[in-house]
Parts: structure tokens; sequence; C-alpha cells
């Protein structure tokens, strides 16, 4: 394994019984940057994640986290990182300071002195017990945990779930500052609008496969040569597509009287202008561009329905 | 974590403070039963508890204590401590969906459950020894002589028993999710285990046959332990922890 990336991944695979929740696929995740895996429920984020650190044995495939393989239960990999999980659940007799003093149990007592700081950082009362915490609450807890220690390498499971969009806004600052600070972060979403502004390089997963590595620019620039257009019912789009072709479409999905167009430049208008006056095209009932939602990247982009 | 092993700590007291008043209470009656014993003797419907009787009267206040304080108490309350102190270890953390939390932060699993296993298993047996090592001076209290080493010497017998409790319901905790139906089952197997010394018939199939008066007037007699009891207790207790620790490793959050 190259020792260039902060975490890389190799053939990771996973079952459990007969379902398979990862199967084997490459990443590498560079330092300095702010990394996504992305992709719906249940598509094996969570336990690709988890695997990453050993909390899940692996099937197949091979692991290093900042430089250190992976092997046995992960101990080593866990003490050159933090790792957010995506549950929830704390102890909630504990107050919130004694909570994160729990957390980092292990670590440098300086990780203490800035997990409080970037717990203060987000407005949380760290003297109350964290019975008294609502879900976002918990989560910033669980963020500042993971934010304390200084090691090379964050992985966070839905660090913004459950959190209001100034919080939201809050906690990605705070991911992004320490990529800038030369710190690789992981972390998985299935709300791509949330995310994909603070991400270099996106991982999409679906079904436990890897659906596609993307750099986030490439992403946003094919999402902006997306159009979409819809036809009165009866209209077959597949029908239409030799003309879409003629008149300047790269790669059309069709489905029934709507078709997702592909064009070669970010701007649309010369496209959109040549099927208004088409004769052998009918009327559009509406004309779609602009950025995707997670949902419409993956029907659009990687033809996966019903994410 | 540390307010867990504070409550652990806290558990192991009262448990230790209610065995210390059991056998207060017990040794402070002792001169009237010694009085009453032909009587009780008379009374005694079961014939397990007329044997228990009849051990009493041949072995003075030592079979007297050592009924009351490890045939009794420790048998019931100390069995009922193992059940309680190990079930939470593993199953708890599932049941309250920390288990990930807690296997997540630097450390091998390996060290993260022998910390509770050792804590749970010395929150048992700690409250034994220090019981029982008040014994000589209570009797003394009632002009009866106890030495302190058989009385050592047993709580070393009934902490490998307790301690064989402890481990299997500590490896059905890191196996199993849910600690409530875990206590319920070994809870009711145990007192039914009990329940079963009492009646002639089954009485050999009760484990507690292992842990009772002829057993520790034996040790007592003979101030020695008994090591083939002992080594089956210890050897059963390591042999449990050794699978928690290869199940705890396959377990996934």
């Amino acid at each position: 394994m190259s020792t260039a990336a902060a975490i890389e991944a190799r053939g990771l695979a996973k079952s459990f019984g007969s379902k398979a929740a990862v199967q084997p696929f490459e990443l590498a995740v560079e330092p300095g940057a702010v990394t996504g895996l992305l992709g719906p429920n249940g598509s094996g984020k969570s336990t690709f994640l988890r695997m990453l650190v050993g909390l899940v044995p692996r099937d197949a495939g091979a692991v290093a986290v900042a430089g250190r393989a992976l092997a046995g239960d992960g101990a080593a990999v866990r003490r050159r990182c933090t790792y957010m999980p995506g549950e929830t659940a704390l102890y909630k007799e504990l107050r919130g300071d004694k909570h994160l003093e729990w957390l980092l149990r292990g670590r440098p007592r300086a990780a203490l002195s800035r997990a409080v700081e970037v717990a203060r950082q987000l407005g949380l009362p760290l003297e109350r017990r964290v019975r008294a915490y609502s879900h976002g609450m918990k989560r910033q807890l669980l963020l500042a945990a993971c934010m304390g220690p200084d090691v090379p390498v964050r992985i966070l499971d839905e660090p913004t779930e459950g959190l209001d969009p100034t919080k939201r806004a809050e906690v990605l600052a705070l991911l992004e500052a320490d990529a800038a600070a030369g710190g690789a972060v992981l972390l998985s979403s299935h709300h791509l609008a949330e995310v994909d502004r603070v991400c270099e390089r996106l991982f999409f997963l679906n079904d436990g496969r890897l659906l596609a590595d993307e750099r986030s620019d490439e992403l946003h620039e094919r999402s902006r040569r997306l159009v979409r257009l819809q036809w009165a019912p009866g209209v077959s789009a597949e029908d239409l597509a030799p003309r879409l072709r003629e008149l300047g479409a790269i790669e059309i999905r069709c489905d029934e009287a709507r078709a997702t167009v592909l064009l070669a430049g970010a701007d649309p208008r010369p496209f959109l202008a040549r099927v208004a006056v088409d004769d052998g095209l009918p009327a559009p009932r509406a004309i779609v561009y602009g950025e995707l939602s997670l949902h419409e990247l993956y029907r659009d982009l990687y033809g996966v329905e019903g994410v | 974590m540390g307010r867990s092993y504070l409550s652990l700590a806290a558990a192991a007291l009262a448990y230790a403070v209610i065995l210390e008043l059991l056998l207060v209470a017990a040794i402070l009656f002792f001169p009237n039963f010694e009085e009453n014993i032909e009587a009780l003797r008379m009374m005694a419907g079961i014939s397990a508890l007329k044997n228990i009787m009849t051990q009493i009267e041949d072995g003075g206040v030592v079979a007297y204590v050592v009924g009351q304080q490890f045939f009794k108490g420790c048998n019931t309350l100390g069995t009922a401590a193992a059940i309680l102190f190990a079930v939470g270890a593993v199953a708890g953390e599932v049941h309250r969906g920390t288990f990930e939390l807690w296997l997540a932060r630097p450390y091998t699993r390996a060290r993260l459950l022998t910390e509770r296993y050792v804590a749970g298993a010395l929150a048992v047996v700690v409250p034994v020894f220090l019981t029982s090592a008040t014994i000589p001076a209570l009797c003394d209290h009632i002009g009866e002589e106890v030495e302190m080493a058989p009385m050592m010497l047993s709580s070393v017998h009934q902490s490998g028993f307790l301690l064989a409790v402890y481990s299997l319901t500590f490896l059905c905790s890191t196996v199993g999710s849910n600690p409530t139906r875990i206590a319920l089952v070994f809870l009711f197997s145990t007192t039914f285990s009990f329940a079963t010394y009492m009646i002639e018939q089954v009485t050999d199939y009760s484990i507690f046959r292992w842990t009772d008066i002829d057993d520790f007037m034996e040790i007592c007699v003979n101030e020695a332990l008994l090591p083939g009891k002992l080594a089956v207790f210890l050897g059963t207790a390591a042999l449990l922890y050794v699978a928690a620790l290869v199940a705890i490793r396959r377990r996934v959050p």
C-alpha cells in the first residue's frame, strides 16, 4: 500500500449472511481535503466506515489509515484517527464535559481541552446532563470529541445528520478548517447538497458497490450540463432520442415521457433553442436545468432508480 | 466508564452490607438457635433441612456459621449479585445503543472486556472475603471461637463457585443483547437449582451441591481447600472468560 494516501482501502468486502453489505472496491483519501462518501440509506456507507476503523471485521481486502495497516481489532488504527459513529446513543446520566472525558480516554490531555473548546464554540451546554440534550446536541458532542485529538485522519459517519442549517454550516466549516490544516476528513452523508460544497472528492455507493468516484468540481460541471425534458403523457422519449442526438445531446437517458440529456457545454440555451423550434419534436411540458439532488444525481447520472 | 465502575462499587458495597447484616443477625441468634436445635429439627418438614440441622448439631458454631454465611448468604445473594453484575457488561451496551461508542475508542476489545470482567469479578468476590473476615470477631462477641483461616479458605471455595456463575452470565452478556431477559433466565435457573437442593430425590442435580455445608465443613476441619472442586470452578470460569474474548472479537456493532 502506498503511504501518500491518508486512507487507503483495497478490495474491502463484507457480507452479513447472504447479503453483500460492501463489495470490493478501491478508495484513497488524500490528506488536506474533505472527502465525501455518499449514498442512500442502506448503501453500505456505515459498514464501510466501520471496517476502516476495525469495528466491523472484513471478509476480504486491506486498509491502511495514516500509514498504519489495519490489523486485529483495529486499536492501532483508531489511535491514529478519530471516528464519529452514526449512532447517537450516549450515556445519558453523564454531564457533557464528563462524557467528553470518557470519549477521549486514552488520548493525550490536550485532546480534551481542544474538544471542550470545539463544544463551547458550537454552543453546547457541557455542564448539563446528556439526557437533556437534543438529538442535534448529541451529534455535536460526538463531533467535538472527534475534533479534539491531534490526529491526521478523521472519519465521520453522517456528521451533519439532525443539525439545523446554521449548525450544519458551522460543522462543515470546522471540517474544512481541519482539512486546510493538512488533515484528512472522510465523511458520509445521504444529502449531497449538505456536503458537496466542502468535499473535494465524492465516492458514491449503492447496494454496497462503488458507483462513482468523482471530483466535486467535475460533478458540478457535469450536473450543469444536464437538462431534463418532460413531455405530455403518451409521448415516448425513447422515440425522440435520435432527434435529440442530432440537436446536440451527448448522452440521453429516457424514462417514458422524460429524457435526461447530457450536453457538451455548460450553457444549455443553444440546445434548448434548437429543441423549441424543431418541427420533429413535440413541445416539452417542462424543462429542468441546474443543480441536482442526490436522488436526481443517482437517477440521471448513474441510472440508479429508487434512491 | 468511571461512572459505571462507581455504580458497580456502590452495588458491591450494598451487597456486602446486606451480607454482613444477615451474618450479624444469624450469629447473634446462635445461642438461641443452639438451645432449641432439637425442637427446630423436629419442626423441619423437609429431610434436606433435617440434614442441615444434624450437620449443624454435629459441627457446632462453625457449621452454623458456614451454613449461614456461605450456604445461605453467598449462595443466594452472592449468586444473584454475580448474575446482576455480569449481565450488563456487554448486553447492556448493546441494549442502550452505546456498544459502538464503547468499542470506538482506541483500546483493544480484549482490554475493554477484561476491564469489565475484572471489575465485576472483584465486586462479586471481595464482599465475600470482607464479610467472612468479620466472622471470628462476631463469634467472639457471643463467646464462641471461630478461626480466621478456615473462613478465608471457605471464601476461596465460595468465590470460585461465584466466579463460575459470574463468567457464564458474562459470556451470555457478551453474545446477547437483552440484559433483562438474560438476568431473568439466570435468576430463575439458579433459584430453581437452589430449590432442587431441598428435594431429596433430585438434590444431587443441584449446582449448590458443590457449595453446601458438607464442603465447607470439610474445608474447615482439614484446613485445606477442595482442590478438585476449586479446579472445576476456576477452570470453568477461565474457559468461559476466553469464550467471551473470542465472542467479543466477532461481535459487530
